[in-house]
């Protein structure tokens, strides 16, 4: 009770502030940098513009933004969330989302089947995590996922130790299994262990390994190395052989309680608008969710980039949110046990 | 008066209140895929009795000793030094090169360690960077500064005539120091040994960003359960383990400190 009241406290005190200022404006939670602008120029500007309702930004990490919507449930400082897909899931079973109501938005209609997450969030673009290297630094010829193993890359892999999902799934693909029987992949991963340098709890970490040489092959998210290489790093991403990219698709939810659903129907509206989708593709280097949008040819069949079915189906593969959501625990308690320690 | 109690006592009742939140965590049942806790349990003080967790525990309190000593021995000369020295104009170069550090903030600091420690700047023999090693050099050099701050005050209250009239009775500089001027520096070796221990046990920024993933400190721990697990009640658990661990072990040192300023010197 005596939290409670002291949390009450303390967002009443902050509460006529922020209320204030978002009195009038769509409020959107978005990660912050490159995000956070991209969504702004791209999406936001657009917004205003059609509409005449101007757009804030709360920024921040992926928890710290769910752990701020938990403590304003029912009275949600924000209007919109951007998140991750699995992680929305948790917006979901804490009874953080609204339902989605389709009819507001048409434009969900041309979207990609994978990108209908549920009925309470829509993707809005999508990334891979796949092999990225630095080939002034690394010999090797690196096509493949079964290429990791090789013994030439020993001491040089760095990879996420936040979520280790991806090469947890990949090393069950390897043998036969699925995310769902991931322990077929146990040995398998023990056997990398000798080649990983060092673990990164963020993107920061990871470009910064990339960067300094540190950790010159690495499991990375496809829209942090195209940054990477838009700074002047040689950084390389392949397009796996053998399995799949892990697909990441980030998400967009209205918040339970807002008073501006309309408004946030509308913007999630846009965003799944061929032009937005079009700008988003060329601004982040991320997949479109709407097959129609223009994405520029140097871009195309890159990884990360699905336009069609067939790509969708071939060049990734997607982890089930929920099995993600739940099992996350268990695969971090595992992969910190065996191979991180 | 009473009035200018109430800012402390609003204070008090935040900080009551985290703690209060933080403990009732602790006992509340984990449910994967959800951030909705279940019943009353203990479930999640069990699951941290594990190798992986105590590890981490004995890791955080090995390092932790080690950088105090280690700290200690770095900053005592340094401290000495500009407690002693008679030239005002060395003895600000030697204070401004303390405070740099101060100036710099830890993550820019540890940052540069990343470089150093990763043969980009030095080549070392053995691995530094991602190792308990490097994790060790960073926390030494975060704690220097305040620890050498601490030394010189406690060197600088030794009356300089103690030590001259020791050394006028044949004693060699080397027993000067060993017999008067480190037992009368004791109040300022506690004092800063205590506050070095007590801040690397809570340490995050540097093992995270020189640790590599791979050497995890208490709080490092900490964070990835209720940040990456989503598992909150795991995370309060931990937590509220490693708070009494760390207050049984400041009650040791107060004791120790206590015993120290009550001996003769």
């Amino acid at each position: 009770m005596l939290v409670r009241l002291v949390v009450a406290s303390l967002i009443a005190l902050v509460l006529p502030v922020s209320t204030a200022r978002a009195q009038n404006s769509l409020v959107i939670s978005v990660w912050g940098g490159n995000w956070k602008d991209t969504v702004e120029r791209v999406a936001g500007k657009a917004f205003t513009a059609k509409t005449g309702i101007p757009v804030e930004f709360e920024v921040g990490g992926t928890i710290d933004r769910l752990a701020k919507a938990r403590v304003a449930k029912g009275n949600p400082l924000v209007d919109l969330t951007f998140t991750t897909s699995h992680v929305g899931r948790l917006y979901i079973s804490d009874g953080l989302y609204a339902p989605l109501d389709m009819a507001k938005i048409p434009n969900a209609k041309e979207i990609a089947r994978e990108a209908l997450r549920s009925e309470y969030h829509l993707g809005s673009w999508s990334y891979v995590y796949t092999i990225v290297y630095r080939p002034d630094l690394v010999k090797e010829d690196i096509t493949q996922w079964s290429d990791l193993w090789k013994p030439g890359l020993k001491g040089k892999i760095a990879m996420p130790d936040f979520d280790p999902s991806h090469i947890i799934t990949i090393a069950a693909l390897m043998e036969g299994g699925n995310e769902t029987t991931w322990q077929k992949g146990q040995e398998r991963l023990k056997a990398l262990k000798p080649s990983v340098v060092a673990f990164y709890s963020t993107d920061a970490q990871s470009q910064d390994l990339m960067k300094t040489g540190q950790a010159p092959v690495q499991v990375m998210l496809s829209v942090n190395a195209y940054h990477l290489q838009e700074q002047g790093i040689a950084v390389k991403l392949v397009q796996p052989k053998d399995y799949p990219g892990i697909v990441g698709i980030d998400t967009m939810g209205i918040m339970a309680g807002t008073k501006k659903a309309d408004a946030a129907h509308q913007f999630i509206n846009l965003v799944l608008s061929k032009e937005i989708q079009s700008e988003l593709v060329r601004a982040l280097k991320a997949g479109p969710v709407n097959g129609g949008a223009t994405v520029p040819a140097e871009l195309r069949g890159q990884p990360g980039i699905f336009v069609t079915p067939a790509e969708w189906k071939q060049r990734g593969y997607i982890v089930d949110d929920e099995v993600r959501a739940k099992t996350l625990p268990a695969w971090r308690e595992w992969f910190t046990a065996n191979i991180v320690k | 008066m009473r009035l200018l109690l109430a800012p402390a006592l609003v204070v008090i009742v935040v900080f009551a209140a985290a703690l209060s939140a933080l403990l009732r965590y602790s006992v509340l049942e984990f449910v994967p895929g959800s951030l909705r806790t279940g019943g009353l349990t203990l479930a999640n003080f069990t699951g941290i009795l594990s190798r992986q967790y105590l590890g981490a525990v004995w890791d955080t309190l090995l390092l932790s000793l080690a950088t105090t000593v280690l700290t200690l021995v770095a900053s005592y000369p340094v401290a000495y030094a500009l407690a002693r020295t008679r030239s005002a104009r060395a003895r600000s170069a030697l204070l401004v090169l303390t405070l740099a550090p101060f100036f710099t903030g830890a993550i820019v600091r540890t940052y540069a360690w990343v470089l150093v420690l990763g043969n980009t700047v030095l080549t070392w023999p053995v691995p530094m960077l991602f190792t308990p090693r490097g994790v060790l050099v960073g926390l030494v050099h975060f704690s220097m500064p305040t620890m050498i701050l601490l030394l010189a005050a406690a060197v600088s209250h030794i009356d300089p005539v103690y030590e001259r009239a020791a050394a006028s009775l044949g004693a060699s500089p080397w027993r000067v120091f060993r017999r008067v001027t480190l037992p009368l520096s004791m109040p300022g070796i506690v004092s800063g040994s205590v506050i070095v221990f007590a801040w690397t046990l809570s340490a995050f920024a540097t093992p995270e960003l020189l640790g590599g993933g791979r050497v995890k400190m208490i709080a490092n721990v900490v964070r990835d359960l209720a940040l990456d697990s989503f598992n909150w009640p795991g995370g309060a658990a931990f937590a509220a383990v490693a708070l009494v661990v760390t207050l049984g072990l400041l009650a040791a040192a107060g004791r120790l400190t206590a015993a120290a300023e009550r001996s003769p010197s």
